[in-house]
């Protein structure tokens, strides 16, 4: 996020495209609720029904994959009609001329054929949205996990920045991050490029600095493999061994049946978990992990917040914090990584990553936390970003052209199908599911159809039906609600009983590599 | 009466420690304050309401009930002599509820169990802990009037200590307790309990709001307005000192053999009410938060009050906690100026 969850308190519009709010980030949607109550609005992208819609000033049901369209159609129109922040683009942003031209051609009568969306309605959203003061863009994975999620992403800052929409309180983007930690494993170089603080491995100068911290020479320069890169490597032979922590690719990634294969042709497997996945099953080694409530360490909020938490109780059985397999398997490779404890891993942090270096454990042992970047260790943290300029300097606008889905609906699959989760359940449910309130909640998987495609199809509510993709089928529950849009379903991947992800598209983001879990095509019949 | 210097309440606790396991307020690094197990370095005497009632030492979050090896049954009850240091009236109201509550039709030996290991030391607030609390409307404090072992009244640099029950007379016997026998004694205290009651306004709306759903109820709108937009955490009900409703689950260990276990639910969850069949009589959020407000308002019953006017002990943690402000603060006031 460019902002802090506490500005939410002070913006006067939200700009809410692909994030299911209050089901997944249930703290920030009460803050949008009591911002809206007391005046703010709120404009809502989103096909189905979400609770938030109840309290949007304005709701638009975009054509699923269609969001590149939408925005561009609203950057044209205020273009048009000379709402953009001409000061803020003159002076803090380059390639504007270009963005110009290409949006010229989303026209709102081309914009409404792609997305669905009235020209009319679209031009009160985009003049909203330019003339608020504070306004903060909200997204979350309904914007990522598209083959073109790199550019919607781009799209939206092209979009904050034309109106000079980010760098001030309450005024920016602000991707929601849904797991307590990840921002803090994307930080600490949990990605295929990066080491710590997104200190590029093919930097000599940044090379240098780790080999000498380390103590070792010849690091790999190249950037490594993504998931899906992994998989399909894995797939193809290439890839011998993978080494899976706190994650269950064998539910969450698109195309099981590809994954299934994919990790039986591995010569070794290694799963670090807490419970028993369904991943971990197929491990040659599974090496128990310490929970949350087990050990010592920090977390990184959505906000950037560094939080220490400390162990409540002991880890059972064999189970270890994950530092300390990490740190004993380095050891037996002959790389004497002898950490004292977490607080000695944040001080080598500290000592190596710029945006983290005055963030130290004394000060997050007495405090709520800190935001980076913090330089230095009296640097209060960092509220929002982009204050003056951009971390580059001048924002450069990257312009993007509308891209359909990999896959569309034909005569043969002839619904979209879209997935995502609910309030009750985390992601594969390995942890969720093992509790008994939020099982008794949310006890199996349903899929969202249309009244009216109900009707045609002779489903009622609560029947089975067999919910078929060009890659698998499952069967489940079906749940007949106008909260879906016709043509469309919707369902979970929390259940291995019905794991949706048999259907998915591993069709990919060519930058992110994130799979297209939001667009495949599908079909739907009742079981006999 | 007795007084003790407030400079030596650490030391008596050091000395009771010995015998209890003491739950006591402790200032943590950062500075938060919670009450957890007594450790004397992050003890203090300057706290403000707790985030948490003390209800868990009757109905831990989790318990385990009776445990099952190879098919043999055994009861689990556990005892451990422990003192709650500092809790404040409104507190021990909510506690008082539930015993009533637990023990008027069914006795319930889990939580008589604990009931009768526990000792309680009640902290009489001299002024609102913050601006939510309304204890003397629903009278449930600023002090206690009986179901305590000690009290403690804030007179500067002592408190002057009261006991209510011989296990709690027995404890301030010895030193650093000393006498407080000056002639005006009983008219200090009550110039200080005079003093501490006017400190803390009355709402007039419970009461009124509290007419209303004895009478026709309130607007449908209320709910349903205060429906849209609960989140449905059910943090209400965990930071509610008289919320005591449970789930009972089988934790399996292996085949024959295993735990039950009961667990904190809440009203405000679907689940709590669907029935087998898949029928819902409470089918919405609205119909759900209803069902809640209403039991602590009207549909109490009269024998677990305890001296309270209802159900809610007023210590307005619902207000202060609740992300989309669906307190009890906020839901009387909604109902008795019928905004809705």
């Amino acid at each position: 996020m460019t902002n802090s969850i506490n500005e939410f308190d002070d913006a006067d519009l939200f700009f809410v495209i692909g994030s299911n709010t209050t089901a997944q980030h249930p703290l920030i949607g009460s803050r949008i609720i009591n911002a809206v109550e007391n005046g703010a609005k709120l404009i809502l992208f989103d096909p189905r029904e979400i609770p938030l819609a109840q309290f949007a000033t304005l709701h638009f049901k975009q054509n699923l994959g269609t969001d590149v369209a939408v925005l561009n159609g609203i950057m044209n129109i205020i273009i048009q009609e000379d709402l953009c922040d001409r000061l803020y683009v003159e002076s803090r942003t380059e390639g504007f001329e270009d963005l110009k031209k290409l949006v010229t051609r989303y026209t709102p009568k081309a914009v409404e054929q792609i997305t669905g969306i009235r020209a009319s309605e679209l031009y009160r959203a985009a003049v909203m949205y330019a003339q608020a003061d504070k306004a903060m863009i909200v997204y979350a994975m309904g914007i990522t996990q598209h083959i073109t999620g790199t550019d919607n992403v781009k799209t939206l800052a092209n979009l904050a920045m034309l109106t000079g929409h980010v760098g001030r309180p309450s005024t920016g983007v602000n991707p929601l991050r849904g797991q307590n930690n990840v921002q803090g494993a994307c930080d600490m170089g949990g990605l295929p490029g990066v080491f710590t603080g997104y200190q590029r491995v093919n930097d000599p100068a940044t090379v240098k600095k780790f080999e000498d911290a380390w103590g070792v020479t010849e690091l790999n320069t190249k950037p490594g493999l993504t998931i899906t890169g992994m998989i399909n490597a894995a797939h193809q032979g290439s890839l011998k061994a993978i080494y899976v922590m706190g994650e269950n690719p064998l539910t969450s990634d698109p195309d099981i049946t590809h994954v299934e294969h994919a990790l039986s042709n591995l010569e070794f497997l290694v799963v670090q978990d807490i419970f028993l996945s369904e991943t971990a099953s197929l491990a040659d080694v599974v090496l128990p992990a310490a929970s949350f409530a087990e050990k010592e360490g920090t977390y990184v909020n959505t906000e950037r917040r560094v939080q220490l938490a400390r162990a409540a109780v002991p880890p059972p059985g064999l189970a270890r914090p994950d530092w300390v397999i990490i740190a004993e398997l380095c050891g037996r490779l002959g790389l004497a990584a002898d950490y004292g404890g977490p607080a000695e891993v944040l001080k080598e942090i500290n000592a190596l990553t710029p945006s983290y270096k005055g963030i130290t454990h004394a000060r997050l042992s007495s405090g709520h936390g800190l935001q980076w970047p913090c330089p230095n260790e009296n640097h209060p943290g960092t509220e929002y970003l982009h204050r003056e300029q951009f971390t580059k300097g001048k924002g450069s606008f990257l312009p993007c052209d509308f891209k359909p889905a990999a896959e569309t609906p034909d005569d043969e699959y002839d619904f979209i199908l879209t997935t995502g989760r609910v309030y009750y359940h985390f992601h594969t449910g390995t942890m969720t599911r093992r509790i008994d309130i939020l099982e008794r909640e949310a006890p199996e998987p349903l899929v969202e159809i249309n009244p009216e495609d109900a009707k045609k199809l002779g489903i009622r509510n609560s029947d089975t039906v067999e919910l078929e993709s060009r890659r698998g089928s499952i069967r489940l529950k079906a749940e007949v609600t106008p909260r879906v849009p016709k043509r469309v379903l919707f369902t979970t991947f929390h259940f291995r009983e019905a794991p949706v992800n048999r259907l998915t598209n591993s069709a990919f983001d060519p930058v992110a590599e994130i799979p297209e879990y939001k667009v495949c095509a599908a079909r739907i019949r009742r079981c006999p | 009466m007795k007084l003790v210097a407030k400079k030596d309440v650490v030391h008596v606790l050091e000395a009771w420690s010995k015998d209890y396991s003491i739950l006591a307020p402790s200032l943590r690094e950062n500075g938060d304050c919670v009450f957890d197990a007594f450790d004397a370095s992050m003890f203090t005497i300057e706290y403000r309401k707790p985030p948490m009632p003390p209800k868990s030492s009757y109905l831990p979050q989790n318990e385990s009930i009776f445990s099952v090896e190879n098919g043999t049954f055994t009861p689990v009850i556990h005892h451990e002599k422990t003192m709650l240091f500092g809790i404040r009236a409104c507190d021990l109201t909510g506690i008082r509820q539930a015993r009533s509550f637990y023990s008027r039709d069914v006795d319930d030996v889990y939580h008589r169990s604990h009931a009768e290991d526990t000792l309680i030391v009640v902290h009489a607030c001299s002024w609102p802990q913050n601006e939510t609390c309304f204890c003397t409307t629903v009278h449930s404090g600023p002090y206690a009037q009986e179901g305590f072992d000690i009290q403690l009244f804030d007179m500067g640099t002592d408190f002057l200590v009261e006991s209510g029950s011989d296990a709690g007379r027995f404890l301030i016997t010895q030193e650093p307790f000393r006498d407080f026998d000056v002639d005006d004694a009983a008219e200090r205290l009550s110039r200080v309990k005079h003093m501490a009651h006017n400190s803390i306004p009355i709402v007039a709306e419970v009461v009124d709001a509290m007419e209303v759903l004895k009478g026709a109820g309130a607007n449908e709108g209320v709910w349903e307005h205060f429906g849209r937009k609960c989140i449905t955490c059910g943090g209400c009900v965990y930071v509610c000192p008289t919320c005591t409703c449970f789930n009972v689950v089988d934790r399996v260990t292996a085949e024959g053999s295993g735990e039950r276990m009961r667990t904190w639910d809440t009203c405000l969850y679907a689940g709590f009410t669907r029935e087998a069949s898949g029928h819902n009589p409470r089918p919405s959020q609205a119909s759900r938060l209803k069902r809640r407000h209403e039991h602590k308002l009207v549909h109490f019953n009269p024998v677990d009050n305890q001296g309270a006017l209802c159900g809610c002990v007023g210590c307005g943690r619902c207000s202060d906690y609740c992300p989309v402000h669906i307190g009890t603060l906020e839901v009387v006031k909604a109902i008795a100026d019928h905004i809705y």
